[in-house]
């Protein structure tokens, strides 16, 4: 199999895209793809800390960069999935620490490993960004059903389109359907409409994410969770697999039990 | 309700946080990765255990912050018969 970079970004921060590409990670190394997940955010790392293997880094991507260590020596193996790793960055250093080029060299190298190369991009357009978008075959683009991050999000999509990485995909994320229905929440629809771009998953609000956050254990790994389920169905449209979209109503366990997903 | 939930569910979620942000944050002001403490365990055990006998199962090593300062914090237990060495030794003084 042709291996994939997916970069996740946003536009406007605190949208989901760590939790975003720590879920989505675990849920393709649960399907059986040799998963790795890399934080392109230098100097604000996070994704150690979401996905609990914070306590065990040593090296980094800037330590790879530069020489101090082999590619080898940098990844975390996330004992919970079969073939699922991380890639830390560095917290003391700024964007300038890796440039797009170097990028793009560091994940042709893990390409000879790895089916997906997970990249979770800063927030925002600038050169971090930039980095992150340099190798991606795909980009995920996640957004909430509010103004501000859906304006955004039309923005990174054409800076995505403009370097033709396009088409971006969308994850709407912290869908809460009653909302929706009380008309207070733009749906799923609307943010079609708005942005016509297409969606890829769409991820309710769901309180099991704080918790999971909390203990640094991803929900995605053994929860049945609404947003477990969700970040899952990703995991298979990247896979190719087709799952119909439910844009109507977020499918929890109980109605996929009895058929209704 | 919420002690019977714990001792079913271990610590509650947000005690967890609270205790991994901290020793995050130390680490990060200290500018030390945390996997190195476990390299630098790994070289202690193996230069203690050389002259004494201990619990390697046990050993912690940590930073912590102290007033002003960062310290490392090493713990190493000696195994019992150890123990009962040095005991015996004392009574004899």
């Amino acid at each position: 199999m042709q291996s994939v970079v997916i970069t996740v970004t946003s536009g406007k921060g605190g949208v989901g895209k760590t939790t975003c590409s720590a879920n989505v990670g675990c849920a393709l190394a649960l399907l059986q793809k040799k998963v790795i997940v890399m934080d392109g955010d230098i100097g604000l790392r996070n994704l150690d800390i979401v996905m609990g293997l914070e306590n065990r880094i040593v090296y980094d991507a800037v330590d790879v960069i530069e020489g101090r260590c082999r590619l080898r020596q940098a990844l975390i193996r996330d004992k919970r999935a079969p073939e699922l790793y991380l890639l830390p960055t560095a917290q003391t250093r700024d964007k300038s620490a890796i440039n797009p080029q170097q990028m793009v060299q560091l994940c042709d190298e893990l390409r000879k490993d790895f089916d997906f190369i997970l990249i979770d991009s800063p927030a925002g357009i600038e050169q971090g960004f930039h980095t992150c978008l340099a190798p991606a075959n795909r980009v995920l683009i996640v957004t909430n059903p509010e103004v501000s991050s859906v304006r955004d999000a039309d923005r990174v999509i054409g800076l995505v389109e403009s370097q033709e990485k396009g088409p971006a995909h969308l994850v709407i994320n912290r869908l809460v359907m009653s909302r929706v229905k009380r008309q207070e929440m733009l749906s799923v629809d609307d943010i079609i409409e708005v942005l016509s771009t297409e969606v890829i998953g769409i991820v309710p609000e769901d309180e099991n994410i704080l918790m999971s956050t909390n203990r640094g254990t991803p929900v995605a790994l053994n929860g049945r969770s609404p947003a477990a389920l969700a970040f899952h169905d990703i995991a298979r449209r990247l896979t190719g697999e087709d799952v119909p979209l439910n844009t109507q109503q977020p499918t929890s366990f109980l109605q996929r039990l009895f058929g209704r997903g | 309700m919420n002690a019977f939930k714990n001792l079913f569910k271990g610590r509650n979620s947000a005690d967890e946080a609270k205790q991994r942000l901290r020793f995050v944050l130390i680490h990060d002001r200290a500018e030390i990765p945390p996997g190195v403490l476990d390299l630098i365990k790994d070289d202690i055990i193996a230069v203690i255990s050389r002259r004494l006998p201990i619990d390697r199962n046990s050993v912690t090593v940590n930073i912590d912050v102290v007033g002003e300062e960062n310290r490392l914090l090493v713990d190493i237990p000696l195994l019992a018969d150890s123990r009962r060495k040095v005991d015996g030794q004392r009574r004899k003084s």
